[in-house]
């Protein structure tokens, strides 16, 4: 830490460690993502006999092949990337408005709102009853119970509230002086400087939809409703219990159920793989802030 | 300026119509969403079919705690509360202490691309889902898999382990996978708090001739303790969903199966197997709400002993 005394021999001791311990924390949360990836590149019956650690051994585009013809992976990833795009817009916007109304201190009524809100972040009636509302409504095997329910996300109303709070109440009551309305306002002044947290937002709902499988193991039942996660569910499900019947699906290409499904996993894990490190910066302050103040 | 406008409700109320607007379309959603779904818990004391509708729930003839009783009393109970506990404080005791471990790692190592590195790598999986985890461990850890392969062709053990479908195994298997998951993520919390402690203290300790060790005993253990405190509220508010990272059902569902189902069997999963698989929804409300009542206690419990003891809760 400090550069202007001598390293002790206790120095060198824990910074090994640390370095060691590092060192193998990298390897062990990297390597089984790597592993998935070189094993989605090699032949599935081939790769079923093991011994594979760090280059495919028999190299193939067939597991993807396989993935991108199958006509239920295909409609799983359109479901599955057009319910994280529709549910992703409509989910932020609607947070982010009611986010940013609340954070006027003088809001008539700001403090039985509030309570509503604590209310349902803390209590909720569980999944029975939740599943007959969805029945009643009509929500149950429809393409709408990916976008309608969890289209208000509670904590990140709170998040909001406190980052909305912080923005200076002149440049909105300069901008209402020059006559622009409420969603004018919200839309030419505070979105464009509200990015750190619409980002964060982004980021959180986006990734929890793309690897949302419940809402479609427990709401929905039509095969052409199925989203890519519970599609790749159903694989590991299927072949969890023995290896044989993973080696069942073998086909002519020398892919099985099982290979086919690593390529699932990594077009499934890609997409947030390319995406998260970039919004680092965003989502350590997001997290800091919902923690400390939250 | 501001000021003026408290107090003169109506008129304030008015001038504010499109904020009230969209705050009022926000409570109407959850009054549908979370509220109206908390009334239906009503069924969890009503011989309630979901062929009688919605409304059905409200007219059903009231039964009283029959299903409390008839779930009290069934063989599953002893082992479903015993899971759900036992893996719950597995959690908590084994993978609490992590991230702050982790934190005070990394708040020692030098900045530079090494500590970046571990960091970014560290919160990896906690974006990846529970299904591509449990894919994982398939590939790793099922009787043909990898380490199973590997251990064998070292001769470190004769026949296969199985960490999928040995109960005896499942508990630590969710609680390391849990480890693997959210370490990193949590760290974030406890490395902010640690950045935030003052320097000077760290340069008086040194000239004092505290240790590396000492200066971490104290002066950054005690400096975070709020931190952890919060924290530690926040895990123990949802021991039964599985602490930090939330995670009991969704490994019960995606790790369970026939062969370690006495281990990882969780009123959790019970309850989605009673109730939308078995069709059993007001029997499966009722299990739900027993689950529900204990967390909402020890919510108030360790809020309470953490206002006594450490003098900061949540609420």
């Amino acid at each position: 830490m400090k550069r202007w005394l001598k390293k002790s021999a206790e120095d060198k001791i824990l910074d090994t460690i640390n370095y060691i311990f590092c060192a193998v924390l990298i390897f062990v949360t990297v390597y089984p993502f790597y592993y998935i990836f070189i094993i989605s590149l090699n032949e599935g019956l081939d790769a079923s006999f093991g011994g594979i650690y760090w280059f495919p051994r028999k190299f193939t585009l067939g597991n993807y092949r396989d993935f991108f013809s199958d006509i239920k992976w295909l409609r799983g990833l359109g479901i599955s990337v057009s319910a994280t795009a529709l549910g992703t817009l409509v989910s932020v916007l609607f947070t982010v408005l009611v986010a940013y109304a609340l954070s006027f201190r003088e809001l008539v009524h700001r403090k039985l709102y509030m309570t509503i809100i604590i209310v349902c972040m803390y209590f909720s009636g569980g999944i029975i009853p939740y599943y007959a509302l969805l029945k009643a409504l009509g929500l149950i095997n429809h393409y709408l119970v990916y976008i309608i329910p969890g289209a208000l996300n509670i904590f990140f109303i709170l998040i909001g509230i406190t980052f909305f709070e912080d923005i200076p109440g002149s440049l909105r009551e300069s901008a209402m002086m020059d006559g622009a309305g409420e969603l004018k306002v919200f839309s030419r002044i505070i979105l464009p400087i509200s990015k750190p947290f619409l980002a964060t937002c982004i980021l959180f709902i986006g990734v929890g939809k793309w690897n949302n499988w419940y809402d479609c193991t427990f709401f929905v039942q039509s095969k052409a409703l199925r989203n890519l996660a519970y599609l790749m569910m159903q694989v590991i499900n299927s072949t969890q219990v023995s290896a044989t019947s993973a080696m069942a699906g073998a086909s002519s290409s020398n892919t099985t159920t099982l290979s086919v499904q690593t390529a699932a996993m990594v077009v499934a894990a890609l997409p947030i793989l390319c995406i998260y490190p970039f919004l680092q910066k965003y989502f350590v302050t997001g997290m800091m802030v919902g923690s400390v103040k939250g | 300026m501001r000021r003026r406008k408290v107090g003169q409700h109506k008129s304030g109320f008015r001038k504010q119509l499109p904020l009230q607007l969209f705050v009022l379309a926000g409570i109407l959603y959850l009054s549908v969403f979370n509220i109206i779904p908390m009334a239906g818990l009503v069924m969890g004391f009503k011989d309630y079919k979901i062929t009688d509708g919605w409304l059905g729930i409200f007219t059903a003839p009231w039964v009283g705690l029959k299903f409390f009783r008839e779930f009290v009393t069934d063989f599953q109970f002893p082992v479903l509360v015993r899971n759900t506990v036992g893996i719950s404080l597995c959690k908590l005791i084994f993978t609490f202490p992590l991230p702050i471990a982790f934190a005070v790692m990394l708040s020692d190592m030098r900045r530079g691309w090494f500590r970046k590195l571990t960091q970014t790598a560290s919160y990896l999986p906690h974006f990846i889902s529970w299904v591509i985890i449990s894919g994982i461990s398939y590939q790793f850890l099922s009787s043909s898999g990898i380490l199973n392969r590997f251990l064998l062709a070292l001769h470190v053990i004769k026949k296969p382990i199985g960490f999928l479908t040995d109960a005896g195994m499942y508990w630590g298997l969710a609680t390391v996978l849990d480890m693997w998951k959210e370490t990193g993520w949590w760290a974030i919390v406890f490395l902010a708090a640690i950045m935030g402690i003052n320097m000077e203290m760290y340069e008086s300790a040194i000239l004092d001739g505290a240790s590396r060790l000492q200066r971490v005993r104290y002066i950054t253990l005690p400096s975070i303790k709020p931190t952890i405190v919060t924290v530690l509220i926040l895990a123990l508010g949802n021991l039964f969903g599985g602490g930090l990272g939330g995670s009991n059902f969704e490994q019960s569902y995606l790790l369970g199966n026939a062969m370690n189902s006495e281990a990882s069997g969780i009123i959790q999963t019970y309850v989605y197997d009673v109730g939308l698989a078995n069709g059993r929804y007001a029997y499966a409300a009722a299990v739900g709400m027993v689950q529900s009542v204990i967390s909402l206690i020890f919510v108030f419990v360790s809020n309470a002993a953490a206002k006594r003891t450490a003098g900061s809760s949540l609420f």
